[in-house]
């Protein structure tokens, strides 16, 4: 199990290292490929978790996907490259202070709460059994999701479109 | 149940290892003696015209979009299909049911996106 | 199986609403202009669902696996999301600003969309139906946000809540998520089962409430989650803006009501008519705050705004705080209050808003310095506005008095005085700024330049009519909506 941790370790590193990254790098498109390291490793972590269905769809949607969207949104954007993202002097300090609360506050209660931690089990795959649940108890939110995609499809198709 | 990544991490780890290595070995071995030709870019001979920071056309970013919405179809849909066999003959025909509105109801935002010609390409 | 086909008699109207969608997507695209052939599929639709749920008065069951819930609760607000689409589809034939705009009828079977993720959230009690419910909504309402893809205003609305409603949902989905970790359901009777057994001492359980009242508080647009409001609703269209301010908001109600008072119980059965909360939580206390806050920055920002949308933006925030009013005191009288409170609020915001797409059609803007005069040049829809606006302040012998008149009296009677009296002065300010729009309209003379008379059609005037006499009659005589919402206050599992 030693190997275990220090696979957590490296993975939950590598995430919050790269998530600094894309918060802090000066060129939006650095960012935007920082994102790949961040989305990457949290797969690691959904692996670790034994939720493999999870990090596959991560890595299919996620990084398969949704980052190349956002960097084709980088490049349609004109002149995005030359552009300073960062906006100045706003409200910096009372900004710093709320998220260290937040975090000082998340952190004692992720500490202090006693978890409902049910005991870990030897799991096989999990995707039949996802599967059979999306028949059953989830099959409403199943069938309203693709009514959100729908409604995702039409909007977007509105937006982009070329219009004469 | 982890040890069946074995091997991914073996390949990952390798391809990182292999690039990260290559690439600084070249640098590293290679004679360095740059002058303004060998710094220009390179386009097949030609003197390079305008900026490398070209805009993209919209056209790839609503592919785009479609991609990841149709992706995600297929993410709901792969576990049904792995369980599918699993189930009791009687129940078969209902999870194909339920599974056909599904993707009816993407269907008709594929025939909009058509109908719109969002997937014109001229 | 069989518990899928049970529940799916139960989900008759949602399926109405799902085929609606549907076939109104393939009629644009088979019409492929403007017309108001899709209008009226989409408005028969609703009706069909909304006859479906009438007959579903009086059940309390849960269908599909314990994800949603029929009760009288779910029925009154499904009754209040379609009868407001039904308008808000008529409103956006009229409006010019639809007109004009490049697309076809999308609009149309977006906003039946945007009623159907609404009716889910009235009726789900497990977290992850809530939260897919609330993205249903909250997608749609971005994409009509920005309908009038010419204009920069337009654009700048729907971006702007897009970014605030990807923060706020995610900070409640990371709230539900250390719910579940903490009761390991995401049934909210389940979890009101569980958190009963631990008690409510931990320290979790407050900041869970305040991260996922950040969600909800969203929707209902209330202090301090709601800088997206006065922007996105002047740059929306305006019908868009009525949707968002009647239907997408009472469905933030809908579910943070029910979320609320589900939730926390040490038992299910109400003592008195009122809910019994976990020794130790005190949610009740922190809907005070964003109440009184609500009501006093709504009103006071109201006051200085020039912009008749900005206008009603501050005035739905303040009538939103109102309406957390009645929660306060947690228990059936309240609930009843706010049903009655939410049935004058639509009837009234709807015809504001008709009202001003009526003048803003022919004016071109919505600035209240353009309406000088206006009553000169058209008194009928002038005078129209003036009881919308009296309504909305609350003045006696309108709709709005009576559901300012519940509320108050559900707060005397559990004796808080204070919050009431709050309430009340509240409403003495937003007098000031509704009156500040009727005396521009009366009492200022017209500027010479556009001091035509303007004359709208036939249909025009009977649609403001048909607004006007519930928000008048129903004002005096009021004891059906009273009669109504006292048999909606039911909650399934609540005894």
């Amino acid at each position: 199990m030693i190997y275990y941790t220090i696979l957590f370790y490296v993975f939950a590193v590598l995430a919050v290292a790269t998530a600094f990254y894309v918060v802090f790098a000066k060129n939006v498109i650095h960012s935007a490929f920082a994102l790949f390291g961040t989305l990457f490793a949290v797969a690691g972590l959904f692996v670790l978790l034994n939720a493999d269905f999870i990090a596959i769809t991560q890595i299919m949607v996620y990084v398969g996907g949704i980052l190349v969207l956002m960097i084709f949104g980088v490049m349609l954007t004109t002149k995005i490259a030359d552009i300073d993202i960062h906006t100045k002097n706003l409200n910096r300090i009372p900004a710093i202070l709320f998220s260290t609360g937040i975090t000082v506050i998340l952190i004692f209660i992720l500490f202090t709460t006693k978890w409902n931690i049910k005991p870990q089990v030897q799991n096989q795959e999990t995707v039949s059994q996802i599967g059979k649940l999306m028949l059953t108890t989830y099959l409403l939110p199943f069938e309203i999701a693709s009514i959100v995609l729908l409604v995702a499809l039409v909007g977007s198709a509105m937006y982009a479109r070329k219009t004469k | 149940m982890l040890e069946s990544y074995i091997p991914i991490m073996l390949v990952l780890s390798f391809a990182l290892i292999f690039a990260v290595v290559m690439i600084n070995l070249s640098s590293l071995l290679g004679p360095s003696k740059p002058d303004k030709e060998k710094l220009s870019t390179y386009e097949s001979g030609m003197e390079p015209i305008g900026t490398a920071r070209e805009r993209f056309s919209v056209k790839y970013y609503m592919v785009a979009v479609s991609f990841i919405l149709f992706d995600l179809e297929v993410v709901f849909l792969y576990p049904w299909a792995i369980s599918f066999i699993n189930f009791p003959k009687a129940e078969m025909v209902y999870s194909l049911i339920v599974a056909l509105i599904f993707i009816f109801i993407l269907f008709v935002g594929l025939i909009y996106e058509y109908k719109k010609g969002v997937l014109k390409w001229d | 199986m069989e518990q899928t086909i049970i529940s799916l008699k139960n989900f008759i109207p949602e399926c109405v609403l799902i085929v609606t969608i549907l076939v109104c997507l393939l009629a644009d695209l088979i019409v492929r202009k403007k017309s108001a052939v899709v209008a009226v599929i989409g408005i028969a639709g609703l009706f069909v669902s909304g006859w479906f749920v009438i007959g579903q008065f009086g059940v309390k069951e849960s269908v599909f696996f314990g994800m949603v819930v029929i009760d009288p609760y779910s029925v009154f607000f499904k009754l209040l999301f379609i009868v407001s689409t039904v308008f808000i589809i008529l409103f956006s034939l009229a409006s010019k600003e639809i007109k004009d705009s490049t697309h076809t009828n999308e609009h149309v079977y977006l906003m039946i969309s945007l009623t159907l993720g609404a009716n889910l959230m009235a009726s789900s009690v497990n977290m992850l139906m809530m939260y897919l419910a609330l993205e249903t909504v909250s997608i749609t309402s971005y994409v009509l946000a920005g309908y009038m893809k010419k204009s920069k205003r337009s654009s700048e609305a729907a971006m702007k809540y897009v970014i605030y409603g990807a923060a706020s949902s995610g900070i409640m989905i990371y709230a539900m998520s250390l719910l579940y970790g903490y009761t390991g359901s995401m049934n909210i009777f389940e979890i009101s089962s569980i958190l009963s057994k631990m008690g409510g001492t931990n320290p979790m359980l407050v900041i869970v409430m305040v991260m996922i009242l950040a969600g909800f508080g969203y929707k209902i647009s209330s202090v301090p989650f709601h800088f997206w409001t006065p922007d996105v609703y002047e740059g929306a269209p305006i019908p868009v803006t009525g949707f968002l301010a009647v239907t997408s908001s009472a469905a933030g109600f809908a579910v943070l009501i029910r979320f609320f008072s589900v939730t926390f119980l040490k038992s299910t059965t109400m003592l008195n008519g009122s809910l019994q909360i976990i020794d130790g939580i005190r949610w009740t206390e922190i809907i005070i705050v964003l109440s009184v806050a609500s009501m006093i920055i709504g009103n006071f920002v109201a006051v200085w705004q020039m912009s008749f949308k900005r206008l009603l933006a501050y005035s739905s925030i303040a009538q939103g705080g109102y309406i957390m009013l009645g929660l306060v005191v947690a228990n059936q009288q309240g609930l009843t209050a706010i049903f009655v409170y939410l049935v004058a609020y639509m009837i009234m915001n709807l015809g504001a808003f008709y009202a001003l797409i009526m003048i803003s059609n022919k004016l071109n803007s919505d600035d209240i310095n353009d309406m000088k005069g206006f009553a000169y040049r058209a008194p009928a829809v002038a005078v129209g506005m003036g009881i919308f606006m009296f309504a909305l302040s609350g003045i006696p012998a309108t709709v709005g008095f009576v559901g300012k008149f519940y509320l108050f009296s559900a707060l005397i009677e559990s004796n808080m005085i204070w919050l009431a009296l709050v309430g009340m002065m509240n409403s003495v300010v937003s007098l000031f700024f509704y009156i500040k729009v009727l005396k521009y309209m009366f009492l200022s003379k017209p500027d010479e330049e556009n001091s035509g008379k303007i004359y709208y059609g036939i249909a025009g005037y009977v649609l403001l009519f048909i607004l006007v006499i519930p928000t008048l009659l129903l004002g005096i005589y009021f004891g059906p909506i009273v009669r109504f919402a006292e048999m909606s206050a039911v909650m399934f599992g609540l005894k």
